[in-house]
């Protein structure tokens, strides 16, 4: 397993402003643990396996039939809304 | 009247023989849970009012004899990543302080119809990540028997409250140990129900292939009957399961396993001797007793550590500053959520959203997330054929009694390392219960573990039933037992 990676990369992959002080705090805790998860690597595992399942007991995941409901009203998907208008959630421009 | 010792059953008979009144004892549980904040700060809001008023109702059809069952006027504490409809719910978390929730959870629903009265939301490990409930971002939690110590995580909240009779019993989530682990720190019943067998909807996702509510109890009983109220198939939630439970024997024909592998370096010698004690009781009752080896347990920390961080990674992307929650300013969208996600999150957070968007990331997939797919897979497998000799497999709860505040912070992997023994359930969706089995030297609870396989949970509450009357541990801890 690889253990090099670039923090300042995966950040900017979870949306997560990082400082300095906390790439090199995290950076190093990461090591550890991607250190330890290290004991995977000797497993002999089966690479065969076409589905393996999500569900712990190995069941489908059963969606609902697509038939309209009573759900939240628009007011209430809106009520924590940090910024709204006119029934719209109110964003910064995607570019500058 | 001594209301808060007693137990669902106990309290319902005096109601229903009007020897105490559901008000009475909403008032002294508000007056215990609002005077014990200050030593504990185990809840993060209390509700009066509306509870009271509720309480009065429920004295009305116990005076009508029109109580509808056992749940009717008992104050219950939510662990507050649970939604109660027009409450906070926080999840601990900088980024939902000021969130209100829309709607109601199922399991609150559910409860709503047994009219279960609630208490108030109670402290975790923001978004129910840690094992001390030291990482909320609101305060950290004490341990009503020392307040030295910690209570546990991440339902160290709702632990605390029931221990020190801030409520008859308190609902928990589960995704490595949650609901175990404080439960053992705090001497009480804590039980992670068969996965899917419990709505997960209208809690806020951790890891949703591990997460699971279940109940905090001074008894086996109160465990049961909550039990019994919140489970059930819910179309809401695409994982729950509608599955006939399976019933073992729970008399000296069962089969007991001893897990090899929980009783070796890592475990104190106090948390094995718990087991021993449970052994003899075992063997005096001519139970059937063998070891047993499951060596993939000595990975679930590994396998663990990779899928519950990506499972977070991937649950946590909803937090942008768009649709709810905190929202810090930035030029553009993407800043704003960087910006946003910065402020809001606290360091444990950080640390597991960013571990698993690196085990998902293009290039590791297969090396990381893929690879402890197929091990938990294997894990999954060496369960099963376990199961094919034994019915119940016993371990420690924790490998330590409770530790001290501050002890693990600085150090994640120690941290990580003190749900050793509960992880293995959760991998696996297996049902698994913690009951108090004595005090350390240090005079903290200890507990143990026990597991069976899916779907046989009813099952496992009344072997765990059995235990519970021959260990005898009926302790308060000092301080709150009055």
């Amino acid at each position: 397993m690889s253990e090099k990676f670039d923090i300042s990369n995966i950040a900017k992959l979870a949306s997560v402003s990082l400082s300095d002080d906390e790439k090199q705090k995290l950076s190093s805790d990461l090591s550890v643990i991607l250190e330890h998860v290290q004991a995977l690597s000797n497993l002999e595992l089966d690479t065969n396996i076409k589905n393996v399942y999500i569900h712990p007991l190995e069941k489908e995941l059963v969606l609902d039939e697509d038939i309209e409901k009573p759900s939240l009203t628009h007011d209430e998907a809106l009520s924590n809304a940090p910024k709204a208008s006119d029934g719209k959630f109110i964003v910064p421009p995607s570019l500058e | 009247m001594e209301l808060l010792n007693l137990s669902i059953r106990e309290l319902n008979k005096l109601f229903v023989n009007k020897k105490a009144k559901p008000s009475e004892l909403y008032s002294e549980i508000f007056d215990r849970s609002a005077s014990s904040e200050a030593a504990l700060h185990a809840h993060l809001s209390l509700f009066e009012e509306i509870n009271l008023e509720k309480a009065k109702n429920s004295d009305e059809r116990f005076s009508n004899s029109e109580n509808v069952g056992l749940l009717d006027g008992i104050p219950l504490a939510i662990k507050d990543n649970i939604n109660i409809k027009n409450e906070k719910t926080t999840c601990s978390s900088k980024m939902l302080s000021n969130f209100i929730s829309p709607y109601n959870a199922t399991v609150i629903s559910k409860l709503d119809t047994e009219q279960a009265i609630y208490t108030g939301k109670t402290n975790l490990d923001e978004f129910a990540m840690g094992s001390s409930t030291e990482n909320s971002a609101f305060g950290l939690t004490r341990n009503p028997w020392n307040t030295d110590y910690v209570p546990g995580g991440s339902s160290g909240g709702s632990a605390a409250s029931v221990a020190s009779r801030s409520s008859i019993a308190a609902l928990g989530s589960d995704t490595g140990g949650s609901i175990r682990q404080p439960a053992s720190f705090c001497g009480l019943v804590g039980f992670k129900p068969t996965y899917g067998t419990v709505s997960r909807y209208g809690l806020v996702a951790f890891a949703s292939s591990l997460d699971q509510i279940g109940p905090i109890s001074k008894s086996v009983d109160d465990a049961r009957i909550i039990y019994s109220s919140i489970s059930g198939h819910d179309s809401l939630d695409s994982t729950s399961i509608n599955d006939e439970q399976i019933d073992l024997p729970f008399d000296k024909n069962a089969t007991i396993g001893i897990v090899k592998e929980l009783m070796e370096d890592g475990i104190s010698e106090e948390s094995k001797k718990e087991v021993d004690k449970v052994i003899d009781i075992l063997k005096q009752k001519e139970y059937n007793i063998k070891e047993v080896s499951l060596p993939l347990i000595k990975l679930s920390i590994s396998i663990y550590y990779l899928i519950a961080p990506a499972e977070c990674s991937a649950n946590l992307a909803r937090f942008d500053g768009v649709r709810y929650g905190l929202r810090v300013d930035g030029k553009t969208s993407y800043e704003m959520m960087e910006n946003t996600r910065a402020e809001g999150f606290g360091d444990e957070v950080k640390r597991r959203i960013l571990l698993g968007t690196y085990a998902l990331s293009a290039g590791y997939y297969d090396e990381y997330y893929g690879k402890a797919l197929r091990a938990r897979k294997k894990m999954v497998d060496e369960f099963s054929s376990i199961f094919k000799e034994c019915d119940y497999l016993i371990s420690p709860t924790t490998p330590t009694e409770a530790f001290k505040a501050g002890e693990k912070t600085s150090n994640p992997l120690e941290m990580y390392m003190s749900d050793l023994c509960t992880i293995p359930a959760n991998l696996a969706g297996l049902p698994a219960i913690s009951i108090p089995t004595g005090l350390s030297s240090n005079n903290l609870p200890l507990g143990v573990q026990i597991m069976s396989k899916p779907l046989t949970d009813n099952s496992l509450l009344n072997f765990s039933e059995m235990l519970e009357k021959e260990l005898d541990f009926n302790r308060t801890p000092e301080g709150w037992s009055k």
